[in-house]
């Protein structure tokens, strides 16, 4: 696929403009005037007024995620004055009980707890609930005539957030009826028009451009904001700080001195109550096609020129083509897994086809290890391998470099040779960064010991960090995408992870392959064993 | 010495108190602090929790004139504890023409910020001293210094900047905390001896009267980020602040006016304006309009004082901007902005803001040629010490945009005695 051409600000954009530009000479278009106001701003800007319109908005992403991220946004004056919420959904409630009910699910879900009662009498007042069924055209034509009414009564002047919380398959249908009634357009004076959409976009390659090209019919690109909440969480942009605001890690961040990274995503919890959902997702489209290679992407990419979103994401899809260019294997470099019963956390747990509404014979696999190779200048040779699966023995999200052996081991007779060193990136839990190195142990022997400097946010910075939704909630209001991803990325993502998925439909996998509480199969330890490497362990 | 180990979570506990009374004892304490620290503790009853070791990100050095003052900064600092563990050092000096005396105590401050989160316990030293002993602030604070991390000095009240004993502490320090809207008279002496400071240095500035004002500067921003009102921006022809006072007369130097003049200060160091005429009283007709109304703004009606305030010309290069900095007698506390109003006139069109303060908000309006062209409010609750303390410290180094305002702000002061 072709890289979007993004226009430098200053590029001719006329035939006359381009003729002066040959010439040498400069064309009497004025710069574009900056609010030189905004330079410097400590305070995080509040963004336009405006309307968030949530669809699927009594579903669960929207009373566990979206909505306790608004509140806790507009507690701590995130949000402007003038914030409207529309919730969209297709229950009969009025104003009164649909508040109600996101009140029981703050009181549930909210990260800062009790509620504040003056925060959250003054939010409640911002959200109205409209019933409409996503196939009814008439529906549409009612949330026109809202949305204007809104306008004039509370000053939220035309700019519109659309965010499709609803099951996947009703993302075209949504957006498809946004378009055929006009709330896509950004006419002179009218506000501006975003929507987000929540992940998974698509469930291969193929639907995946469908619904771009859905998308893209009624949307410009700029518009829309695709949300993998991974990329908002703290840790995962401390990764960017990390690597491009410290002088010393750059240097060292390439195939001369990186020996392979590692990626683990572990969670300890089964599928949770939805059974139906995983089984036609799996670990593979659930995590790996997602939030493992952005990851990958955020480890590997070249530094941006800017901190643009455009300049960012370019760098991203740069590392996924860089993946795709070699194909993996999927007979030897990748390894699927289904969990038997077992114990986690002192507690016996069913296999994946004993769980409510999963088919018993179930061929979803609910554990994806693989071997990626990034072809490359910086990263040639140096294997990445990244995993994931559910009902591992603990909860742990880590990207883990690690380093070459020194060229000579110089201490080689005085006991037992440091391990060579590494650097982790705690993502969750006790997020946090560890190096580790080797230093002489007290006493008259030249004895080598590993030993580890650890940093971790808890200790450094005792607050509270914004939940993920918070920080991409806020970025989408403010017009922000640098967060979320952009169509090249999702096609590329699905490119390396559809020929898995296909090769695996082929032939019946011999499930269950690991017992719920271990770190996964057999095989999944072959694909680094057979590097002469091994798992981390946690 | 207290050695108390019951925790509840979010309050510093005292876990360590010792007296001393030279440099040598309390450096002695600090050691004896966490050698022989049980490192466990009670938790809602129930023991075991880990205690984490000391944490320190920072020195704190708190110059409190007055006792009152010292315990109010150190019970600030304790409530900063969980967020920024530093070692706190407050110097509460008194008396000196007396003789030379010095009295220390120091403590540890333990709190658990959250449920799973270690616990973290920070120092802190009061140290009392009168005579001789208290003028030498940087003697006493300089061997108390983790050294390797970054030193705040915190200073209340009045700090005697252009002094010997200010400049040899501040000469080891990386920021200086102030709050210059406490300033005694009009405030602008020393906001010009701040700015002096600033050019000669390399420290960072935190000034509270500054940090308040971000939601305002936060509003004014927005009504540019409208493109249709951008192109105004560089056409600014006027900027007028009313501030609070409560003295009827409202003459010069009976109120603080650093806050209105920051505004002014900011607006002018963004746009590159320079100074054609420092404040000065506003005599005759001078620059023309009254103040509007203020009805409804915090604390309830205003009327105009009997002072007409004050007022500078500056210059965007092509066209001179009046300012306007006027009292209004109001019942919020002196020296408050009330309004900040601008116009801008370009190609024949006018563009006019009116900023106000109303309640917890600042509501902000446009008229674009005499038509009402936006209406926006921002919510802006008053700020405690402890969250400007924080924002302070989490700045970094040098804030260009506080360095911009004071530089401005010094420069529309003019020369001393220039506003009497």
């Amino acid at each position: 696929m072709a890289e979007p051409a993004v226009k430098p600000k200053d590029a001719p954009r006329t035939m006359k403009e381009l003729r002066l530009a040959r010439a040498g000479k400069r064309s009497s278009r004025a710069k574009p005037v900056e609010n030189v106001l905004r330079e410097g701003l400590r305070l995080a800007r509040i963004p336009d007024p405006s309307v968030m319109v949530l669809f699927g908005a009594t579903g669960d992403l929207a009373h566990r995620k979206v909505l306790p991220a608004l509140y806790h946004l507009w507690r701590t004056d995130l949000l402007p004055h003038e914030f409207q919420v529309l919730a969209i959904g297709r229950r009969p409630f009025d104003d009164e009980t649909f508040r109600a009910g996101i009140q029981a699910s703050l009181e549930k879900y909210s990260r800062i707890l009790p509620l504040d009662a003056e925060a959250w009498r003054s939010f409640e007042e911002r959200i109205t609930y409209l019933r409409l069924d996503f196939e009814d055209a008439s529906g549409f034509d009612a949330l026109v005539t809202r949305l204007d009414s809104i306008d004039r009564d509370c000053g939220t002047r035309g700019n519109r957030m659309f965010y499709l919380a609803t099951q996947p398959s009703q993302f075209a249908e949504i957006v498809g009826q946004l378009g055929r009634v006009g709330l896509d357009h950004e006419r002179l004076e009218s506000g501006w028009r975003r929507v987000v959409i929540e992940k998974p976009f698509g469930h291969d390659l193929d639907s995946a451009k469908r619904l771009n090209r859905e998308v893209a019919k009624v949307f410009r690109e700029s518009q829309v904001y695709r949300i993998d909440h991974y990329l908002g969480k703290e840790t995962v942009r401390n990764l960017l700080v990390f690597r491009f605001g410290n002088g010393i890690f750059e240097p060292l961040w390439n195939r001369r001195y990186v020996d392979h990274v590692q990626i683990t995503v572990a969670e300890s919890i089964g599928i949770e109550n939805r059974g139906a959902f995983y089984e036609a997702t799996g670990a593979s489209r659930d995590v790996l096609q997602n939030h493992l290679l952005q990851l990958v992407s955020l480890v590997a990419m070249e530094p941006p020129a800017t901190f643009q979103a455009n300049a960012l994401r370019d760098e991203k899809v740069k590392v996924l083509r860089a993946i795709s260019s070699d194909p993996l294997n999927p007979a030897t470099d990748a390894v699927r897994g289904q969990y038997g019963p077992g114990w986690v956390a002192a507690m016996p747990v069913p296999g994946y086809r004993e769980e409510p509404e999963v088919d018993p014979e179930s061929e979803t696999e609910t554990y994806v290890a693989a071997r990626l190779t990034i072809d490359d200048w910086r990263w040639s040779g140096v294997p990445f391998y990244v995993r994931t699966g559910k009902r591992l023995p603990k909860r742990a999200t880590e990207i883990a470099i690690q380093y070459r052996e020194v060229p000579h081991r110089l201490f080689k007779d005085e006991g037992v040779a440091p391990d060579a060193n590494l650097l982790a990136i705690r993502i969750q839990p006790d997020e946090g960064i560890m190096l580790r190195f080797g230093a002489k142990v007290p006493g008259l022997r030249l004895d080598v010991r590993s030993v580890t400097m650890d940093f971790t946010y808890g200790s450094a910075f005792n607050v509270d960090s914004p939940d993920a939704y918070e920080t991409l909630i806020l970025d989408a209001l403010q017009g922000d995408a640098s967060l979320f991803t952009r169509a090249d990325e999702v096609e590329e993502a699905w490119g390396i992870v559809d020929p898995i998925v296909n090769a695996w439909a082929e032939g019946p996998p011999d499930f269950p392959n690991y017992d719920a509480g271990t770190w996964g199969p057999a095989g999944a330890d072959d694909l680094t064993v057979r590097d002469g490497r091994r798992w981390r362990r946690f | 010495m207290t050695n108390d180990t019951s925790i509840k979570i979010g309050a510093p506990v005292l876990r360590w108190s010792a007296r001393a009374h030279s440099i040598a004892e309390i450096e002695s304490e600090l050691a004896r602090i966490w050698s022989g620290q049980d490192l466990t503790a009670t938790v809602d009853g129930e023991p075991g929790r880990h205690v984490s070791a000391r944490t320190s990100v920072m020195n704190f050095v708190v110059v409190a004139r007055r006792p009152e003052l010292a315990e109010r900064c150190a019970a600030t600092m304790q409530s900063l504890t969980g967020r920024h563990p530093s070692r706190t050092i407050v110097i509460n000096s008194a008396d000196p023409d007396g003789p030379s005396w010095f009295d220390a105590r120091v403590e540890a401050h333990c709190v658990v910020p959250r449920e799973d989160a270690p616990e973290t316990c920070a120092e802190t030293i009061h140290v009392t001293c009168g005579g001789e002993s208290g003028l030498h602030l940087a003697a006493i604070a300089t061997p108390l210094i983790v050294h390797d991390l970054p030193v705040t000095v915190w200073w209340p009240g009045e700090p005697p900047l252009a002094g010997r004993p200010a400049r040899d502490l501040l000469a080891g320090a990386d920021r200086l905390v102030v709050d210059a809207s406490t300033w005694g008279g009009d405030g602008l002496a020393r906001l010009r001896e701040m700015a002096d400071l600033v050019e000669t240095t390399d420290l960072a500035v935190s000034d509270f009267a500054l940090v308040r004002q971000s939601r305002w500067r936060e509003a004014i921003a927005s009504i540019f980020d409208d493109p249709d009102f951008l192109p105004y921006l560089r056409s600014l022809r006027r900027i007028a602040v009313t501030y609070s006072t409560h003295d009827a007369t409202g003459a010069p130097g009976s109120t603080n006016m650093v806050k209105p003049v920051y505004h002014v200060g900011w607006l002018a160091s963004r746009l590159r304006l320079s100074v054609v005429k420092p404040l000065a009283p506003v005599t005759g007709h001078g620059h023309g309009h009254a103040p509007a109304p203020a009805k409804g703004a915090r604390g309830g009606p205003v009327r105009p004082a009997v002072s007409r305030g004050v007022a500078a010309t500056l210059s965007d290069g092509h066209a001179e901007v009046a300012v306007v900095v006027r009292p209004v007698v109001s019942s919020t506390p002196p020296g408050t902005t009330l309004r900040v109003e601008l116009l801008a006139e370009r190609r024949g069109s006018e563009l006019r803001a009116d900023v106000t303060a109303e309640a917890d908000t600042v509501h902000v309006r446009v008229w674009q040629d005499g038509v009402e062209a936006m209406e926006r409010h921002f919510r802006a609750p008053r700020r405690t010490d402890v969250d400007l303390l924080a924002e302070a410290i989490e700045s970094g180094r040098r804030d260009p945009v506080a360095v911009g305002a004071l530089r401005s702000a010094a420069a529309i002061v003019g020369p001393a005695g220039a506003r009497s």
